[in-house]
């Protein structure tokens, strides 16, 4: 646990040092060295980069929330934060949006998309208040292959708005405001409400039936857990679209460092992803030219993770 | 305590559990044996409130289960599964811990009182030395008892073991079902076993269940009956008492099914434990066997009347009466064979070699694995006598055991 809580440490003091050089670094140039102190430098600074990364933040912290506790809940090493069909409804929701209302209120249909989706795998795969969690894995895939079928026949007869909603699909910050982030903030007590249930997470990785007879009431935890990480989720696909990677892989890197306490691993896997993903966003803006975030993401990280895992199963 | 009323558990439409009572005192180990699907885990899942009745009362110290909140029921039941898989690479003692969850608020941290008693059941499970390896990196037997101790963390006050040792090694099994033995004094103890030995050596009761009912219940003496197994597991077996534990012991006995039938007829003449494993390999091999005369403490004696075969006794140390000569001439003229062992002659079973000999028209195969026609005499070479005799007329060939049971199992009437 100590070693834990100094990772906690270091990962924070490493995520204010990110916030303010992410923020610093930009293509119109860095305080001191190219950007002007005149009104239009902090306009730059304070309203376009600030919300920007600390949104890639909020956002990066929300998928690897989610993360953890899907990889916890389902006891299964390639969960996601998107297992319920939350991207594909997320991805669903926006597409219509830009189709049918001309791109408005598509974080709105977005964030309705995600949860939608969540209640509908939920609903379907609950047995007289009880679910089991192999059946809501598969019947949220089959949701995700329902809807991402609708996504391609909308997309296929989309015409001109292909592009649009391909580039949203892939996921980016470049129009964030301090809107997004007022929203994005309600992560962060949707997160600690997690925290609250960490004790409960290890046990369930014990097995179900292990944590009834500790003492775990399992239905009521894994409604608490799926809809709190669902809601993470809408917010997450709201202001950004669906980035893929970093909840996924955030937890097992930082697992590989902290141990599986999910007391340890759940706030510091929340400060790994926003450092990761406000990290790949500057890149995505500087040397990428705009390129979509998720680009950047898997690009940057995947090769990490290998070598992770290659020490790790090295040893 | 835990009590059970006319319980019943269905799985969708299949009873599963059938009006099932019974009662775990304070203080007792009651074991549960029974074959395959027939209830057993479904009985422990009732217990534990993982499966709901569909009918029946179950009470824990008297309170109805339903009445009781889960945290209240993890603080009095403990249950240990039969296997476990730890999703992560969570630490020896970190697992055991969890043990204290029921105790724990929400808020709370681990106090000295928790770790003392994590401490204990790692002692008692004899996994200290494990503490900070990885229940990942450490055997089946090993992660078995991690959650034994985790069980014994929880601090119960009824523990429900669902073949919580089978996939122990025999030594850890012992090991540890004498120290849950040993808590049982303070809890109630309910225990599937698939061994019928450990079960009746550890359980102070046995309920035995075939589909979904109680088919036997009472002492392991009372419970563990050669007719209960028959009809409970359709096994034959013979069941003793043993000296030492005094305890039922149960021997696997062959299937009758298995054994083919023939109707070649052979008796064995032996003593001191010389013939048992043959007269086994016979009875298997389907002869008809007959034995003597033995004498009734002889160790072949007993094999013979386990596998139920015909045996012609004396009391011990006393010398072969008239009545048992002549039915010994009578079953070696009816033998088409009769095996004669390296058995030690002496005054009190000369008698066996005299009428072999006289008898002339049977062959003998004589059971020597050195090839020599030999036996400890203690007659003064009077039983010598006979054997050169029968030797020097070519109606003795002296084999080996496996020779034996090849010519026996492909005997033939001539």
């Amino acid at each position: 646990m100590q070693k834990g809580y100094a990772a906690i440490l270091v990962l924070f003091v490493l995520a204010v040092v990110t916030i303010v050089a992410c923020t610093g670094i930009g293509p119109a140039g860095t305080p001191f060295f190219g950007l002007s102190g005149n009104d239009a430098g902090s306009l730059i600074l304070f309203d376009v980069r600030l919300p920007r990364v600390i949104a890639a933040m909020l956002v990066g912290a929300g998928l690897a929330a989610a993360g953890v506790v899907m990889q916890g809940l389902f006891r299964n090493s390639m969960a996601d934060p998107y297992l319920l069909g939350t991207s594909s409804g997320g991805a669903l929701g926006a597409a219509l949006a830009i189709v049918c209302l001309g791109g408005a209120f598509h974080s709105l249909l977005a964030f309705v998309g995600c949860l939608a989706a969540s209640f509908l795998v939920y609903g379907i795969a609950q047995n007289k208040g009880r679910v089991q969690v192999e059946q809501l894995l598969l019947t949220g895939i089959a949701v995700s292959m329902f809807f991402a079928a609708i996504l391609s026949a909308i997309m296929y007869s989309s015409g001109q708005n292909l592009h649009q909603i391909l580039f949203w699909l892939l996921g980016g910050f470049w129009n964030v405001s301090w809107d997004d982030v007022t929203l994005g903030l309600i992560i962060i007590p949707a997160a600690l409400c997690l925290l609250l249930f960490s004790r409960e997470l290890n046990i369930f990785s014990l097995g179900e039936d292990d944590a009834t007879h500790l003492g775990v009431n399992t239905e009521r935890l894994k409604l608490i857990l799926l809809g709190i990480s669902s809601l993470i989720t809408g917010i997450a696909v709201a202001i950004a679209g669906c980035i893929g990677f970093v909840g996924l892989i955030t937890p097992h890197v930082v697992r590989l460092v902290v141990g599986p306490d999910h007391r340890v691993l759940l706030p510091a896997a929340m400060l790994a992803g926003g450092i990761l993903l406000a990290l790949s966003d500057t890149v995505a803006r500087t040397i990428g030219n705009e390129m979509p975030v998720g680009i950047v993401t898997a690009f940057l990280g995947a090769p990490f993770f290998i070598w992770l895992l290659k020490r790790r199963y090295a040893a | 305590m835990i009590e059970l009323t006319g319980l019943d558990v269905h799985y969708g439409a299949a009873k599963v559990l059938d009006a099932i009572t019974l009662e775990a005192k304070k203080g007792v180990f009651v074991g549960i044996i029974g074959p395959n699907g027939s209830g057993k885990t479904t009985l422990l899942k009732a217990i534990s409130r993982v499966v709901a009745p569909t009918g029946g009362i179950i009470r824990l110290d008297g309170l109805p289960l339903a009445d009781i909140s889960s945290r209240d029921l993890a603080r009095s039941v403990a249950v240990v599964p039969q296997e476990t898989t730890v999703g992560f690479d969570f630490t020896v003692r970190d697992v055991v811990l969890m043990g204290r969850y029921p105790h724990l608020g929400r808020f709370a941290k681990e106090t000295t009182v928790d770790l003392a008693a994590c401490d204990r059941a790692m002692e008692l499970t004899g996994i200290t030395h494990l503490s900070d390896r990885s229940v990942n990196a450490i055997s089946g037997g090993e992660l078995q008892r991690v959650i034994i101790a985790r069980a014994l963390a929880q601090e119960p006050r009824h523990l429900l073991l669902d073949e919580a040792t089978s996939h122990l090694d025999i030594s850890h099994q012992v090991e540890i079902l004498t120290t849950i033995k040993k808590l049982s004094g303070e809890i109630s103890v309910i225990g599937i076993f698939h061994d019928l030995n450990l079960a009746a050596y550890f359980c102070d009761e046995i309920i035995v269940l075939k589909n979904g009912k109680i088919e036997a219940a009472g002492t392991p003496a009372e419970v563990i009956t050669p007719a209960t197994l028959q009809k409970v597991f359709d096994i034959e077996a013979s069941v003793s008492i043993h000296p030492a534990t005094g305890k039922p012991l149960v021997i696997l006995l062959p299937l009758s099914s298995e054994v083919v039938k023939n109707d070649y007829r052979v008796h064995v003449i032996s003593g001191g434990g010389t013939g048992a494993e043959i007269i086994r390999a016979l009875h298997r091999s389907g002869c008809r066997v007959t034995t003597g005369v033995l004498a009734m403490n002889d160790t072949d004696y007993a094999a013979a009347t386990e596998l139920g075969i015909a045996c012609i006794t004396e009391p011990p140390f006393s010398p072969i009466t008239e009545s048992s000569q002549a039915a010994l001439a009578a079953q070696i003229a009816a033998a088409d064979l009769v095996i004669l062992t390296s058995a030690p002659v002496g005054p009190g079973n000369l008698d066996n070699l005299r009428i072999l000999a006289e008898a002339k028209e049977t062959p003998v195969l004589f059971l020597a694995d050195d090839g020599r026609a030999a036996l400890p005499d203690y007659t003064g070479g009077k039983a010598t006598v006979y054997l050169d005799r029968m030797t020097a007329s070519h109606r003795l060939e002296v084999v080996t055991g496996n020779e034996l049971i090849n010519r026996c199992t492909h005997g033939r009437k001539k």
